[in-house]
């Protein structure tokens, strides 16, 4: 397993924002964590991370084995708007020891549709083109594990696709991708297991095919992205897209 | 480490440098300072070389907490900071890229400060320079070394400024009287008895604070909110 957690909580001052949750990522796996806002989805998330402590429970990386390496997507960009596309690109490999090829960058930038724009400063991209770099950084350095929060956030429908052929990418190079969605119905192809955080706890986890079968006994504040749209299609037995 | 604090502070030293407000600031702060102490003498009157001294390393004072303001401020802009806590180098290494930025800044604002208080303040250099330029290179170690720790613990704090200077001021109190000393004796050429004394009290406050700043900055710089 590269990733467990056994039994975390988190508490922000004395309010729990979920205990109790065990949860394992495989390699070569991608994982949909979906719950309500307030959840504790991106608390969850940044304690996979290592950017926050539990309040209670283990995390064990590789069994034990060896160190991680670690690509997080949250809601900051982590982009110096002073920096062009490549200058950014490049400080981060860079602080990720990586001694990479100028082809390298360039290939980067390219794949996520932002070689024309690789001299100008970050300061002057779009939220989307900021987001896109973004992707392009957190994928460069090939990490083990993935954390992806939103990912698709700030989005047009070209550069979603790219996303989805970068995480697919990323996937068949061996790595375990968790992501959070709140279009759980929208991304459910993609992935291969889903947990989803429900008062205070994890509602579930399990394979995308546990899911559909047992999706109807689940809390719906739990798939809160759009739980008519998924209560109509419960209730005529329509498979999600 | 040492790569990743070199990688940190070429970027610093080049937002910085590129920005230009956060050490303009600085700059300004300190040479005004400088200016505005000398209003109190009457034309051709010259301050005493102790006073003289003092307000050069108030100034500088002041400047590093401007600088480390702006150097940690870099990484508030769009949650790098969660970055850099992520990075495989030890978190020590942002520590002294921190550090090493500040340096240079401070350096440079003080081979403006010190013209500064020779011409506003009616100072000269003696032979005693050396010595002074001993002190000025021990205290900076020690500014830096605690400014960078210090500048951590303050950023994203509203008020960060008010509280680098509150927490900052009284630790580097025996640095600023070494300081004020030695730098006394350079603008006068007398060294009193016992001053080179301050060498060795500034020498253990600088291995206080590095040692401090390297085992406390693991837990003080991390993306609990």
């Amino acid at each position: 397993m590269l990733l467990q957690l056994r039994d975390i909580a988190r508490f922000y001052g004395s309010r729990l924002v979920f205990k109790g949750v065990s949860l394992g990522v495989r390699r070569q796996s991608v994982t949909l964590l979906a719950g309500a806002n307030g959840a504790g989805k991106s608390t969850l998330l940044k304690i996979m991370a290592g950017l926050i402590r539990p309040s209670a429970g283990d995390i064990l990386m590789d069994d034990g084995k060896e160190a991680v390496s670690v690509g997080f997507l949250g809601h900051m960009t982590f982009l110096y708007p002073e920096l062009s596309a490549m200058e950014n690109l490049r400080f981060w490999a860079k602080l990720h020891r990586l001694a990479l090829p100028l082809s390298s960058f360039e290939d980067m930038l390219e794949r996520v549709d932002l070689s024309a724009f690789a001299g100008e400063k970050a300061k002057s991209f779009s939220r989307g083109m900021a987001q896109r770099l973004n992707l392009a950084r957190v994928f460069l350095p090939r990490p083990a594990l993935l954390l992806l929060d939103e990912p698709g956030t700030g989005l047009d429908t070209r550069s979603t696709a790219i996303l989805h052929r970068e995480i697919a990418s990323a996937k068949a190079d061996g790595a375990g991708i968790v992501w959070i969605t709140h279009s759980l119905e929208d991304d459910i192809a993609r992935a291969d297991t889903v947990a989803l955080l429900a008062d205070r706890r994890l509602a579930f986890s399990g394979s995308v095919e546990d899911y559909k079968r047992r999706r109807g006994a689940l809390p719906t504040s739990a798939i809160e992205a759009r739980p008519d749209d998924v209560n109509t299609r419960m209730a005529g037995g329509g498979e999600p897209c | 480490m040492l790569k990743a604090a070199l990688l940190i502070a070429s970027k610093d030293l080049r937002l910085t440098m590129g920005r230009g407000s956060g050490l303009l600031q600085a700059l300004l702060l300190g040479l005004l300072l400088i200016f505005v102490f000398s209003l109190s003498l009457t034309p051709g009157q010259r301050m005493s070389a102790q006073g003289a001294a003092a307000i050069f390393w108030m100034a500088s004072a002041f400047c590093q907490v401007l600088i480390f303001s702006t150097l940690y401020g870099l990484e508030e802009i769009n949650g790098q900071r969660q970055g850099l806590v992520l990075a495989p180098s030890p978190a020590q290494g942002v520590w002294l890229g921190k550090a090493l930025a500040g340096l240079c800044l401070l350096v440079a604002s003080q081979t403006l400060f010190l013209p500064a208080t020779i011409v506003f303040l009616g100072q000269e250099i003696s032979d005693l320079w050396r010595l002074g330029l001993a002190i000025v290179i021990i205290g900076d170690i020690g500014i830096v070394a605690i400014g960078s720790l210090l500048g951590a613990l303050s950023q994203g704090q509203s008020a960060r400024e008010s509280l680098l200077s509150i927490v900052l001021f009284p630790l580097l109190a025996p640095l600023f009287l070494g300081g004020i000393r030695i730098g006394s004796a350079v603008f006068s050429g007398k060294l009193s008895e016992g001053a080179d004394g301050w060498f060795g009290i500034a020498l253990a406050f600088d291995a206080i604070f590095v040692a401090s700043a390297l085992a406390l900055f693991p837990s003080v710089y991390n993306a609990e909110e």
